[in-house]
């Protein structure tokens, strides 16, 4: 009994020892990429759902590094191929496209994961300014 | 009447029962009303409109601390939340009291987060107006009010609008309610549609008042849009009324006068049937006509065919006068 009273203590101190601080670091978020080949899943035209009514499916656009190509034959932000940029790589709120021979274009995005798809929803007027569309790409696998 | 006075002074439960009942009804009792309107039946384009609600409030319990509101229903085309001034007097103020545009997103009481437009939509309606294009707007006095409690009293709203030079058709709106109870409850507030409205403006008439052979959204649009052209076989007599597929023949004119024409019947032209008799197809103005790069178009001249393209449909049901869209923004 006295042996036991003295190895517990012990045993105890030892495990108290063997504590040590752990080191938390938090991890950063990580850079978007859009790199890939895009295709129009989804299209609103002020809140109204068109995608089963207007054939989107000639639409897609590539973006490569800092650049992009696009293949249309639906009204989109820009008609011809050219550069971009996100305004933040982390948190993409904006991009910025620059077409051939014309002057950079700030657009509205959003980068959701839903569902296990990443997309992006790219919000532009590309008539009348009071007339909102709202494509949600997903990219072609 | 007098027995069953006679019968519920016969037994005291009931008695009680009935003065209970009064003091409920007396104490949620309260009212807004829009007793009339003054409402001129026609405006020239871009001239300003002035529209008077008499309005009476009764109360039960005294209130502190409580806004007036005003919402009017116009097309969006009018920029009403820049171009309107309203304005009331009452037995309870003194002098003109002044009301300002509340702005959008501002939630308003009891709306579960909705803001004024979003919940009287919601809740009352767009007043039968047939096209997209139309907006509530709605303003709160400036100052708040206290009410006593059993008083009924009068107000006066002068309604000031500046119309756009638009040829419009449409049916105005008004409600009237508190910044306290919003639209909980119809006791609460009240809304009036005094019928159709016409603006004698510039341009083809949009008509939100009457079922169109033919209608279009968006109302404003450019040809570098998707434009949505309606077709409703079931308006008036037309050769299409019955017809199993519908197309569309459109010819686009462009801003140096030139004319571009698609009047094929194959896929790219076939309308789609999503309601008996009604029809639309959506379009992408440039594409379809194939506009050279550098050119835009300005309007479009359309009729509606069957298969053979033989029989044509235009805006008086038949083949004597296109249907017209003139490209705009507003």
């Amino acid at each position: 009994m006295k042996k036991i009273s003295i190895l517990i203590p012990a045993l105890m101190l030892m495990m108290f020892w063997s504590c040590s601080r752990e080191k938390f670091v938090v991890p950063g978020e990580a850079s978007k990429s859009v790199d890939g080949t895009w295709k129009i899943v989804k299209a609103l035209r002020n809140g109204t759902d068109l995608t089963s009514r207007f054939d989107f499916s000639h639409f897609s656009i590539t973006f490569k590094d800092s650049s992009y190509s696009i293949d249309s034959l639906v009204p989109f932000a820009v008609e011809k191929n050219g550069t971009y940029r996100l305004d933040d790589p982390q948190y993409p709120f904006r991009m910025y496209i620059k077409q051939q021979d014309s002057s950079e274009k700030p657009i509205d995005i959003q980068y959701p994961f839903t569902d296990g798809v990443r997309s992006i929803v790219i919000s532009f007027s590309p008539g009348c300014t009071s007339n909102t569309y709202q494509y949600t790409l997903q990219k072609i696998n | 009447m007098p027995s069953v006075i006679k019968y519920i002074k016969a037994k005291p439960w009931l008695k009680v029962a009935v003065v209970l009942l009064l003091i409920v009804i007396v104490i949620v009792g309260c009212s807004i009303t829009i007793d009339s309107i003054d409402q001129p039946d026609s405006v020239n384009g871009g001239d300003t409109f002035n529209t008077t609600l008499h309005v009476t409030i009764s109360t039960n319990t005294s209130a502190d601390n409580r806004k007036f509101m005003v919402a009017v229903l116009v097309p969006k085309m009018w920029n009403t939340a820049k171009n309107a001034t309203i304005t009331f007097t009452s037995d309870i103020t003194t002098g003109v009291q002044k009301m300002s545009l509340i702005p959008a997103g501002t939630a308003a009481p009891q709306g579960s987060g909705r803001d004024w437009p979003t919940l009287i939509t919601d809740v009352i309606g767009n007043g039968g107006n047939l096209l997209p294009g139309w907006e509530w707007v709605a303003f709160y006095s400036d100052a708040a009010y206290s009410v006593g409690g059993n008083v009924e009293f009068g107000v006066t709203v002068n309604i000031s609008v500046k119309v756009s030079q638009d040829n419009v058709s449409f049916k105005l709106g008004y409600v009237v309610a508190n910044n306290s109870d919003g639209l909980s409850d119809p006791q609460y507030y009240a809304s009036a549609f005094p019928g159709c409205f016409r603006v004698f403006g510039t341009g083809d008439l949009t008509d939100f008042c009457n079922p169109q052979l033919s209608s279009t959204d968006p109302l404003n649009a450019l040809d570098n849009d998707i434009l949505t052209l309606g077709f409703d076989g079931g308006i008036i007599d037309n050769a299409l009324q019955d017809a199993s597929d519908v197309y569309l023949c459109l010819k686009g004119v462009t801003d140096d006068g030139d004319t571009l024409d698609v009047c094929r019947q194959d896929s790219t032209t076939l309308l789609t049937q999503y309601s008996i008799k009604k029809w639309r197809i959506d379009i992408w103005p440039r594409s379809i006509l194939n506009v050279p790069e550098g050119k835009r178009l300005e309007s479009l001249l359309y009729y509606f065919t069957d298969k053979t393209g033989t029989i044509k449909v235009g805006k008086t049901g038949d083949d004597s006068t296109p249907f017209t869209y003139t490209f705009k923004c507003q």
